[in-house]
């Protein structure tokens, strides 16, 4: 006879464990067990069959794998826990004794993170454990350094030490730092929840978002203690990670940090990069060091000299580059005898038709190191100067300027710097008020200019411009994002669009099904019929618009041509577009003339249209027939199947249904929209 | 008692005297400090210590006791007191006078010594007393002294003293103060008074504090001496002896000479713990603060050696946050933007059941962008189901839905299947119980409840032959033979099955010779030929000329059997045909051959009920349904090839398909049941489209992928069932049409069907009596 099993004691329920269990096992409290857990990155699982698992009567809702509590169990912290807790007995104890004296003793000898900011273990074997490799630790990098990032923009309170806040804040800078000098920075969105960047370290694509410099509102029942054990995980992880990726690109970490200058505000340019090995490359920390090169006293620069400077430089800088260039075709004329190093991959054309293409990484027409490279940027007083000096220099730019207000360490804040490419605007276009008298009294600012005046030969944009730059992974026409022009849509670059998706890239026609396109076009009749006074009176309105924005732009003739070109450009891709759909040019064209024939007031052709809305109807009509016979077919297929595929059938039908609907829903607010855009501009 | 009357005696004189009056003070408890204070400054001293002074003092706890012991120590003492008393009285009046003379000689002579005579007459030196000066270190004088012992001094209460001193000089009482110094000690309390009379002075008792401690103490049932102390430490003193020997006479152990391990352990413990920095040299709490704040976290390459490790396949890493979309932009294309009804919409929900956490917004400059609300809050629940969200892997299935359904053949290649009704024959009286079409496919016959067999045109619908066989019984079955070369048809009613020749225009002369001749062959052969069987043995069937009248119809021969024949199947050749009748027990089923008029009765012994027989359409083999399963028998070998267990209660019916490798089974239980004959005995498929029994399944025999069912709830269904040419490949069975128009007539529908021979087109034979043409 074999060993009687009981319930409960082989199987599943011994595989796990529920968290009261897990606690009373390891002999820490609840609040210690939780730092446990996400320390060591440990979660509840969710048994197959919870009934079988627990085993009291009422149901558990935690589930812990019981090896997973055993692993917890050989972990030095766990003793550390268990050190504080004697120490704050001891403490409790003497201030129950009233023995004032000891109990101060044991509370100086208490680790106190949320004075120092630092507790008395470390969590480096913790890391090693949960990362085996680096790239591991990348791959888990982006809910840290969202998380970092939130915690270096908030304010300090009781929960969150101050102390926390800066050791984020720097560790945030150091990584931004290492961005720029890797240029590792794939893209950017500007989102209503904060920025997002995306970087790609070492082939792991990270993806974290910075809130913006606002003072965060904390609503709703939230732990911060909880929020401060992730933070303190996150912290020394972002710090291991650091010292990897400085040391791996031959930096010193951590780089020095100039206090003086970070109270000024001076944010990125408070950190000096520097080399491992200073004496054998000078220029590398050169080149790095943020806003180091630029004049410091350019306050009082006379922009002639300036310009004078700017321009023997610039001189220099081309013989150089043409020096370079010689160079180059000399090299490239013994190219075969010397041996090139040459890092980017080579290009493997098939030589005989027949073997399959492999696909190969392209390394794109533009090199992030060069977007920005060649220009110099001056920020106004409204943008946001962090995100924006982060891009900027990500993607190459090496001078920077800003505004006084803006903080520290700008390549030059005298706005009339004559080596200022672009200008980042975000205000509004003003009617400027001539009034010459009017000037000099801005002691804040160094600018001289009235608020709408322009410098020549510099192109004015607005902050989009340069987020759409790096997006697409080429500059821009600053045309579009011109000061006060109506920014085009700012589109997420992180949405990979499947096929029969709705994709607002792409003009409406080539994605609407066939009954959509007719629906419309008979509900476009409909209406036009019946709403004829209706939409004369709107376009009234838009007119008066109009109007008023043109009064607005007279100030800048510039702008204004801008504005025009613009114009021009979108009607001649729409002429394309329309051009391109040869099947339905001609419809396009009996809709044009309908259109002109609605607008030039003449009664439409009533007979016409009705013929027309006929076949259209009776198209629709078969449409209808079409698909009410491809429903019966279905249903006739469906009953085919299996009970059990039949439901999976139906559940998937019902995720793609939902889709399609909101793409459906995407598209007709769509044409809505555009139909009331080409009336406007008819009008 | 008679102490007390003694003592009665011995007061009675006292109470004359002025003393016995302060004696009753005593008695009230009232002081008698006066005495003290008496007139005589000489040293004598008066304790009165009275039994009613004891108790008016004594408020101790063993006040009672002492009570007792005084009272036993009078009564004991009395008799010896009376004596002592009387002695001593007369002690006192005789050395009396005599002591006063001496003392008288002593001041005359003033010398040094006065002589004196002793008992024998003898000179006696009597010295002069010996005043000690103040400073003597005398100690035994301590003034004079009463002498009196151990006896109360209440006996001297009468006289004027209260003892004697050590020279047997009176020692007189002291005088009693004044009411008035009574009344003011009694106010003022001196220091350490306790009411008590001196035994030896007769003054006042006045304790020290000292004396009041000890007092206390012994009230307390204390150690009374405040410096004793009642458990000292013993003092051990060495003996002094010094021993010559050894107490043990072991040798003295290694390790009085070796240092001690366990100190070294213990110091090395501090060594280590100084050397890795555990204990560190004292330093101010401020200093040491400001370094651990200066110290700064140390970096090294955590990776230096890294090793990838296998993940652990239980671990899940946490899923990442979505990237966000296009609606989530600061400035989205205008279309992602919510209507008005939507925000309401989004706005009215409960936050916890939003869809979405955010309502597209769209800004038309960056610098109007707030910070957002819920950034804390969504980060604070990231965290909380990174650690508190159970992690399960879940398969989304990545494909498209469209390839789960069964690839259906299109509607053009299911077609043609009937699906109208063409014709109705309408005719017979009752029941129609078979229908068949014949071989070419122009005629269709049919049996029913009123014993005729019918022939009908299959287009028209006109009666072309009719001949009644039996007035009382139904002709169950008629079948036609399969082949063209001739138009014979067998019918079955109830015993008898005939075979006949229907005539009719159609009919040409020579077919009709070709039929006339099979039938006949037979006869020849029966004549010729030895008769099968035992002629003890009843023959299996008679093969016998049904009469002239029915000859005259066309009807050529009887062939009776033993029991109602309910079945009638043709081999393809059309030389034998199998009946089957039910209830026929052994010899239910039986094969007939006709061109020897021979009958046999293949199985002895049958394991059920025959329902239903069949020929194989391509090879040598015989199938027999019985109730639940169906056999398969090889002709040839005579044995049993297989068997099919639909899992049907009550088969009704079976086909085979044309090309031999498919079963359909029909059930009385509304199932229909495909099998695959090389894959499995279990059936294929299962359908359940029937609300009623099924009564006939029947294949296509012309090439179309057809089949049908006639069931009781009046329908007939045509399947399209296609069975590939390729093995590998499962035949694909689509319902395609039900066909309904016989009524329902006593919970009977159609009763039987056949397919015609090439075109898609199939006759059901109804219980209303009609016979049906669908195409």
């Amino acid at each position: 006879m074999g060993k009687i099993k009981r319930k409960g004691q082989t199987g599943q329920a011994k595989n796990y464990l529920t968290r009261t269990a897990a606690v009373k096992k390891l002999q820490i409290s609840l609040p210690d067990f939780r730092k446990l857990c996400i320390w060591k990155g440990i979660y509840p699982r969710e048994p197959r069959n919870k009934k079988k698992v627990s085993k009291s009567a009422t149901a558990s809702t935690t589930f812990y794998y019981t090896k997973d509590i055993q692993y917890l169990l050989h972990e030095p912290l766990l003793n550390k826990f268990r050190e504080q807790k004697v120490l704050e007995k001891k403490i409790s104890r003497a201030l129950g004794r009233g023995d004032l004296s000891d109990a101060a003793r044991f509370e100086r000898d208490a680790a106190r993170p949320d004075k120092t900011g630092k507790p008395r273990y470390t969590l480096n074997h913790v890391i090693r454990e949960r990362y085996p490799t680096f790239v591991d630790a990348l791959r888990d990098l982006d809910d840290c350094l969202s998380m970092l990032f939130l915690f270096a923009n908030l304010p300090s309170t009781s929960a969150v030490p101050a102390k926390m806040i800066a050791r984020c804040e720097r560790l945030c800078m150091e990584f931004q730092h290492y961005l720029i000098v890797s240029h590792g920075l794939r893209k950017s969105f500007l989102s209503i929840k904060g920025i997002y960047y995306q970087a790609s370290i070492q082939g792991e694509d990270i993806l974290w978002l910075v809130p913006y410099k606002f003072n965060q509102r904390i609503v709703g029942d939230i732990d911060f203690r909880i929020m401060g054990t992730f933070v303190e995980f996150y912290m020394t992880l972002l710090g291991f990670v650091n010292y990897r990726l400085y040391t791996g690109i031959g930096l010193k970490y951590p780089p020095k940090f100039d206090q003086t200058k970070d109270d000024m505000a001076a944010e990125l340019g408070a950190f000096a990069i520097e080399g491992v090995n200073m004496a054998t490359d000078p220029n590398a920390p050169k080149a790095i060091a943020s806003g180091e090169t630029a004049p410091t006293k350019a306050h009082g620069v006379d922009p002639k000299v300036q310009a004078a400077v700017d321009k023997i430089v610039r001189q220099l800088k081309q013989d150089d580059s043409d020096k370079a260039a010689d160079e180059a075709t000399a090299a490239e004329t013994e190219v075969d005898d010397e041996d090139k190093i040459d890092d980017s991959i080579d290009k493997f054309e098939p030589v005989a038709p027949g073997g399959d293409i492999l696909p190969q990484p392209s390394s794109g027409s533009s090199d992030p190191a060069e977007l920005f490279s060649n220009f110099t940027f001056y920020l106004s007083r409204e943008t946001p100067r962090q995100p924006l000096e982060f891009i900027l220099r990500a993607f190459g730019c090496k001078r920077i300027g800003w505004d006084n207000v803006l903080g520290e360490g700008s390549f030059t804040t005298d706005e009339s710097d004559p080596s200022i490419t672009h200008q980042i605007v975000d205000r509004p276009v003003v009617q400027a008020v001539v009034d010459p008298e009017d000037d000099g009294e801005d002691n804040q600012t160094s600018q001289k200019l009235t608020a709408n005046q322009r410098y020549p030969g510099r192109t004015y944009v607005q902050p989009q411009w340069v987020w759409d730059s790096v997006n697409d992974g080429e500059l821009k026409s600053p045309e579009l994002y011109a000061p006060g022009a109506s920014l085009p849509p700012h589109l997420s670059p992180f949405v990979q669009t499947k096929q029969g998706q709705y994709d607002p890239t792409l003009p409406l026609d080539a994605q609407e099904t066939e009954k959509e396109a007719l629906d419309a076009e008979i509900g476009d009749k409909g209406e036009g019929q019946s709403g004829d006074e209706d939409e004369d009176e709107e376009e009234e309105e838009e007119e008066e618009e109009e109007g008023s924005d043109n009064d607005m732009d007279v100030g800048s003739a510039n702008d204004d041509s801008e504005e025009e070109e613009v114009d021009d450009a979108e009607g001649g891709s729409g002429d394309e577009e329309e051009d391109s759909d040869g099947e339905e040019a001609s419809a396009a064209l009996q809709r044009q003339a309908e259109l002109e024939a609605e607008i030039s007031g003449k009664p439409v052709k009533s007979k016409q249209v009705d013929a027309k809305l006929k076949s259209k109807l009776s198209a629709r009509k078969e449409l209808e027939k079409k698909a009410k016979e491809e429903a019966e077919d279905l249903e006739r297929a469906k009953g085919m199947l299996s009970k059990k595929k039949r439901k999976l059938f139906e559940q998937m039908q019902y995720t793609n249904n939902k889709k399609s609907a909101e793409d459906l829903k995407l598209r007709s607010k769509r044409r809505k929209h555009e139909k009331e855009q080409q009336a406007k501009s008819k009008a | 008692m008679a102490p007390r009357t003694v003592d009665r005696k011995r007061k009675a004189p006292a109470a004359a005297a002025p003393e016995p009056q302060s004696d009753d003070e005593f008695q009230d408890g009232v002081f008698e400090g006066a005495l003290s204070q008496s007139e005589s400054d000489d040293e004598d001293f008066e304790i009165v210590v009275s039994d009613d002074d004891d108790e008016s003092e004594s408020d101790g706890e063993g006040s009672d006791e002492n009570d007792d012991e005084d009272d036993g120590f009078l009564s004991e003492d009395i008799p010896s007191d009376d004596e002592a008393i009387s002695k001593g009285m007369q002690d006192v009046e005789i050395t009396e006078p005599g002591v006063d003379p001496k003392v008288e000689e002593k001041e005359e002579e003033n010398l040094g010594y006065k002589t004196e005579k002793d008992a024998n007459g003898g000179v006696r030196y009597v010295y002069e007393e010996i005043d000690p000066v103040y400073d003597s270190d005398d100690s035994d004088a301590q003034g004079p002294e009463n002498t009196i012992g151990d006896i109360p001094l209440s006996f001297y209460d009468s006289y004027p003293h209260i003892g004697y001193d050590i020279n047997g000089k009176k020692i007189m009482r002291p005088a009693a103060g004044d009411a008035l110094q009574n009344l003011l000690d009694s106010i003022e309390v001196p220091r350490g008074w306790t009411g008590l009379t001196d035994i030896n002075t007769g003054n006042p008792l006045n304790l020290t504090d000292e004396e009041l401690e000890l007092v206390r103490r012994v009230q307390m049932g204390l150690v009374p001496g405040d410096l004793h102390d009642p458990y000292p430490d013993t003092v051990e003193y060495f003996t002094g002896i010094e021993e010559k020997m050894p107490l043990s006479s072991a040798p003295e152990p290694k390790r009085r000479f070796l240092p001690s391990k366990n100190e070294a352990k213990q110091i090395m413990k501090l060594v280590r713990a100084i050397r890795e920095g555990r204990i560190l040299p004292y330093k101010p709490p401020e200093e040491r603060q400001r370094e651990e704040e200066e110290q700064e976290e140390v970096h090294f390459d955590l990776w230096q050696n890294e090793e990838a490790q296998e993940p652990n396949p239980m671990h899940i890493p946490a899923p990442k946050l979505p990237p966000p979309g296009y609606d989530l932009s600061y400035n989205p294309p205008q279309e992602y933007l919510p209507t008005k009804e939507e925000r309401e919409e989004w706005e009215k929900t409960d936050p916890e059941e939003r869809e979405k956490e955010y309502v597209p917004q769209k800004y038309d400059a960056l610098r109007k962008v707030p910070a957002w609300d819920d950034l804390v809050k969504s980060r604070f629940e990231r965290c909380m189901d990174l650690y508190l969200a159970p992690r399960v892997r879940k398969n989304r299935l990545n494909i498209d839905p469209n390839s789960l359904l069964p690839k259906l053949p299109s509607p053009s290649e299911l077609k043609p299947f009937p699906t109208v009704t063409q014709t109705i024959f309408r005719g017979h009286v009752g029941r129609v119980r078979s229908v068949a079409i014949d071989p070419s496919g122009t005629t269709v016959a049919s049996g029913g409840d009123d014993g005729t067999v019918r022939v009908w045109e299959l287009l028209t619908g006109r009666q072309i032959w009719s001949v009644k066989l039996s007035s009382d019984e139904a002709v169950n079955a008629v079948r036609w033979r399969p082949t063209k070369d001739a138009f014979i048809l067998a019918a079955a009613a109830g015993e008898d099955v005939f075979l006949m020749i229907p005539s009719h225009a159609s009919v040409t002369p020579a077919l009709d010779q070709a039929s006339r001749d099979i039938l006949a062959a037979g006869f020849g052969y029966a004549t010729n030929g030895q008769q099968h069987g035992e002629p003890g043995k009843e023959p299996a069937a008679k093969w016998a000329r049904p009469g002239a009248r029915l000859e005259d119809e066309g009807v050529l021969i009887r062939i009776t059997v033993r029991s109602q024949v309910k079945v009638i199947n043709w081999h393809r050749r059309g030389d034998h045909f199998a009946t089957v009748s039910p209830s026929g027990q052994r010899s239910s089923v039986a094969i007939h051959t006709l061109s020897k008029h021979m009958t046999q009765i293949p199985f002895r012994k049958l394991s059920g009920l025959a329902q239903t027989a069949a020929f194989h359409p391509l090879r040598p083999l015989f199938f027999v349904a019985t109730q639940r399963t169906i056999r398969c028998y090889d002709l040839q070998k005579l044995e049993l090839v297989k068997v099919c267990q639909p899992g049907a209660k009550w088969i009704s019916s079976f086909d085979i398909h044309p090309g031999g490798d498919n079963l359909i089974v029909g059930s009385y239980d509304k199932r229909l049941l495909w099998h695959d004959l090389d894959l499995s005995t279990r059936p294929y498929k299962t359908m359940r489209f029937h609300s009623e029994a099924i009564r006939t399944v029947r294949f296509h025999r012309g090439g179309l992928p057809l089949f049908a069912d006639a069931s009781d709830d009046g329908t007939v269904q045509i399947f399209h069932g296609k069975v590939p040419s390729d093995q590998l490949e499962n035949p694909t069975i689509v319902p395609v049409k039900m066909l309904k128009g016989h009524k329902v007539v006593n919970k009977l529908g159609v009763l039987d069907l056949d397919w015609h021979p090439r075109e898609p087109w199939c006759v059901s034979a109804g219980a209303d009596g009609t016979i049906r043409l669908w195409m």
